[in-house]
C-alpha cells in the first residue's frame, strides 16, 4: 500500500512540471477574443491625431477649411459610442454621429482605394500631398492601426483582446472601417484610383472585402469621371495576377456592368519607383521605357517592340557574317 | 485780549488727538500699507506676455505632442513602449516655461536629454542639409534608416513651434520670437541644436548625409549639419561619412561631388580621422524623385 502510494506520488512528481505550466498557461492565455486588445492610451492617440489633422494638415493647399472648426472632443465623445454596446453588437450606423462630426471634403481626383498594400499606399500618398487615401482623411486617420472594444461584462475598454470578424461580424473595429469606407466612397469625385497587389496569392481583388462590399457600391456615378486600376507586383515577387486576369478581370467586368469608364495599368510607373527604392539594382527595377508599365488597352505595342528587336538582330548577324 | 487762540493743548483740537508717537506709528503703517499694495500689484497683477513677431506656439501643442509620442512608442517603435509620454511632455515644457524665450540654454534641455535615450543601430544614421523633404521621403519608404526626425524627440517636435513667457507657466499661444528679432537662444533653436548634437554623438559605423546639389553650396558651414553635427561625430565610433549629393530632377546634373563645397566637407572629415566618400544622385534616392517625374531621362 505504502509502496503504491509512493509510486503514485513519484509519478505525480515526475509529471507535474509538465502538467502545471500547461494548466497555468491555459488559464493565462484564455483570451476571450482572437484579436489584440484595445490600444493603450487610445484616447490620447485619438485626440492627438485629431488635433494634428485639424491644425497642421489643414494648412496644406487644397484642404477643406472647415477642418479648422472641428471639435476633437466632441468627435471623441461620438466615437466612444462603442462603450455603450456589447462588443459583438456594434453596427456601422452606430458611428453615424462620429462620421457626421468628422467628415470633410476630399479633393477631386485624389481618392486612392487599395487592397493588401497599406504601407505602400501610405508612402505613395505622402501625407495627403499626392493622394488622399482613407487613412489620410480625418475619420480614417484617427483610427488607423488602432484596436478597440468594450469589455464583455463591464463598461470600460477591454485591453486583453477584442473580437475580429472570426469572432463576430458586428465588432467595433470592422464596423468603424465599414462606416468610414462608405462615407469615403460617397465623398470621392473625379478620377478614382485603385491600387491592388498582383503578388497576393489569394488574388488582387478580394471579392469579399472593404473595397468590394463597402466602397464600390457607394461610389457616386455622377461625380466620377473614370476609375483607374493599378496592379502592382512585388519586386522579385510572384506575378499572380495582372490586368485582365483572374480577380482583376472580375473587377473590370463589375465596373463595366456598373457603367463606369475604367482602365488598368500593370506596375504603374510612379508607384513602381517607390517600390524599387530598396531594390535599385534588381532586374525588376531596370526602369527603361521598353520594360515600363504596360497599359491594358494597347498590348500590340509590346509585341511590336519584340519583333523589331528580332529583325535588327537578324540584320546585324547577316551583316557581320558577310564581313 | 486772551491768548486762547494760540494755545495748543492736544486734547482740545478735534483732528490731532494723537500723540506724536502715535502719529509716527500711523505714518509708518500707512507707508508700509501703500508699499505692500504696490508690491502686490507688481507681482500678482496678471501681466501681458512679451510680444514677438513670429508664429506662436502651435495650437493644441500638448495634445499633438502627447499623441505623437504615443504613436511613436506604441505603434511605430514598440521597443520604446515603456517610455512615459506624460513625463516627457512635462520635462520638455520645464525647459522653457516661465522663462524669457531669448535666454534659453542647453542646460535647460538637459533633463529631457537624460530622460529620453534612444540607440540608433550603426550604419543607419542619415543626416540631411537643405534636403529635408527628400530625406524623409527616403527613410519613410526605406524604413531602416533614421534621420533626426525619425528618432522619438525629433518625430515629436518636427514642424512644431513653441515658446514660454516669464509672466506665466503656460506656453505663449500669441507669438514667439522671429528669426529677425536677434533672439538666437530661443526654445526651438536651442532644442534642435541640443538634439542634433546628441544625434551626432550617438552615431556609429558609416554615417550618411543627403545634400542638395542644386544649391551653389551643397555643404554650408552655417547649417546645423555644417556647424553642429559634423563636429560632434565621434571618430572612435564613426569611421566613414558618405555624402549623397542630390540634384533637382529637372535641373542639369552638375559635378557637385568634385565641387569646392564638398571638398571643404571632405577636408573637415579627413582631418577628424574619418574616411569620406561622395555620390552624385545616389540611385535609391533618385528613385524617390522619379515618383514625381517618372518620364524624366534620368529615370530610365
Amino acid at each position: 500500500m505504502a509502496a503504491r502510494g509512493c509510486t503514485l506520488s513519484l509519478w505525480l512528481w515526475l509529471w507535474s512540471p509538465l502538467l502545471l505550466p500547461l494548466l497555468l498557461g491555459a488559464r493565462a492565455d484564455a483570451a476571450r477574443w482572437s484579436g489584440e486588445g484595445t490600444t493603450p492610451h487610445l484616447q490620447s492617440i485619438f485626440l492627438g491625431r485629431c488635433a494634428e489633422y485639424t491644425t497642421l494638415l489643414s494648412l496644406q493647399p487644397g484642404s477643406d477649411w472647415h477642418l479648422l472648426n472641428k471639435n476633437c472632443t466632441a468627435i471623441w465623445e461620438a466615437f466612444k459610442v462603442v462603450l455603450d454596446k456589447d462588443p459583438c453588437s456594434v453596427l456601422p450606423s452606430d458611428y453615424d454621429l462620429f462620421i457626421n462630426l468628422s467628415r470633410h471634403a476630399i479633393p477631386r481626383d485624389k481618392s486612392l482605394f487599395w487592397e493588401n498594400n497599406h504601407l505602400l499606399v501610405m508612402s505613395f500618398s505622402e501625407n495627403t500631398r499626392r493622394f488622399m487615401p482613407l487613412c489620410d482623411v480625418l475619420y480614417g486617420k484617427v483610427g488607423d492601426f488602432l484596436s478597440w472594444c468594450r469589455q464583455e461584462n463591464a463598461s470600460g475598454f477591454d485591453y486583453q483582446s477584442c473580437p475580429t470578424s472570426e469572432d463576430c461580424e458586428n465588432n467595433a473595429v470592422d464596423s468603424y472601417w465599414k462606416s468610414a469606407s462608405m462615407q469615403y466612397s460617397r465623398d470621392s469625385s473625379g478620377v478614382i484610383n485603385v491600387m491592388l497587389n498582383g503578388s497576393e496569392p489569394n488574388g488582387a481583388y478580394p471579392v469579399r472585402g472593404f473595397f468590394a462590399d463597402f466602397e464600390i457600391p457607394y461610389l457616386q456615378k455622377d461625380k466620377i469621371t473614370r476609375i483607374e486600376i493599378w496592379v502592382m507586383h512585388e519586386v522579385g515577387g510572384p506575378i499572380v495576377e495582372s490586368c485582365g486576369e483572374g480577380s482583376v478581370k472580375n473587377l473590370e467586368d463589375r465596373l463595366e456592368a456598373l457603367g463606369f469608364q475604367h482602365s488598368c495599368i500593370d506596375d504603374y510607373r510612379p508607384v513602381k519607383f517607390l517600390m524599387c527604392v530598396d531594390h535599385s539594382t534588381h532586374p525588376d527595377c531596370v526602369m527603361n521605357s521598353a520594360s515600363a508599365s504596360m497599359q491594358r488597352e494597347s498590348p500590340s505595342l509590346y509585341t511590336t517592340g519584340h519583333a523589331s528587336l528580332l529583325i535588327s538582330l537578324l540584320v546585324a548577324l547577316t551583316w557581320s557574317s558577310q564581313v | 485780549m486772551a491768548n486762547y487762540e494760540f494755545s495748543q493743548v492736544s486734547g482740545d483740537r478735534p483732528c490731532c488727538r494723537l500723540s506724536r508717537k502715535a502719529q509716527i506709528c500711523l505714518g509708518v503703517g500707512l507707508v508700509l500699507l501703500i508699499a505692500s499694495v504696490v508690491i502686490a500689484v507688481i507681482f500678482l497683477w496678471p501681466r501681458a506676455p512679451l510680444v514677438w513677431k513670429g508664429n506662436p506656439t502651435t495650437k493644441h501643442f500638448p495634445e499633438i505632442f502627447l499623441g505623437r509620442c504615443l504613436v511613436y512608442t506604441q505603434i511605430l517603435r514598440p521597443e520604446m513602449r515603456d517610455q512615459d509620454c506624460k513625463k516627457i511632455l512635462s520635462t520638455f515644457k520645464g525647459a522653457f516655461v516661465s522663462k524669457n524665450p531669448c535666454n534659453i540654454t542647453r542646460e535647460d534641455y538637459e533633463p529631457l536629454v537624460q530622460l529620453v535615450t534612444q540607440t540608433i543601430p550603426c550604419d543607419k544614421t542619415l543626416f540631411w542639409s537643405k534636403s529635408k523633404h527628400l530625406a524623409h521621403e527616403y527613410t519613410r519608404v526605406q524604413g531602416k534608416m533614421f534621420t533626426l526626425e525619425d528618432t522619438l524627440l525629433g518625430y515629436i517636435a518636427d514642424d512644431l513651434m513653441w515658446c514660454g513667457d516669464p509672466s506665466t507657466s503656460d506656453m505663449n499661444y500669441d507669438s514667439c520670437p522671429h528669426w529677425s528679432e536677434n533672439c538666437p537662444d530661443n526654445p526651438v533653436s536651442v532644442f534642435w541644436k541640443v538634439i542634433s548634437q546628441k544625434f551626432a554623438e550617438a552615431a556609429c559605423g558609416v554615417v550618411q548625409v543627403m545634400l542638395n546639389g542644386s544649391l551653389s553650396e551643397p555643404f554650408y558651414r552655417n547649417s546645423t549639419f555644417g556647424s553642429v553635427e559634423v563636429f560632434n561625430l565621434d571618430p572612435n565610433k564613426v569611421h566613414k561619412l558618405q555624402a549623397w549629393v542630390m540634384h533637382n530632377i529637372e535641373a542639369d546634373s552638375s559635378n557637385s561631388c568634385s565641387g569646392s563645397s564638398i571638398n571643404e566637407l571632405k577636408l573637415i572629415v579627413q582631418k577628424r580621422n574619418m574616411t569620406f566618400a561622395c555620390q552624385d544622385n545616389y540611385r535609391p534616392v533618385r528613385f524617390v524623385q522619379c515618383v514625381k517625374n517618372p518620364e524624366h531621362a534620368s529615370c530610365s
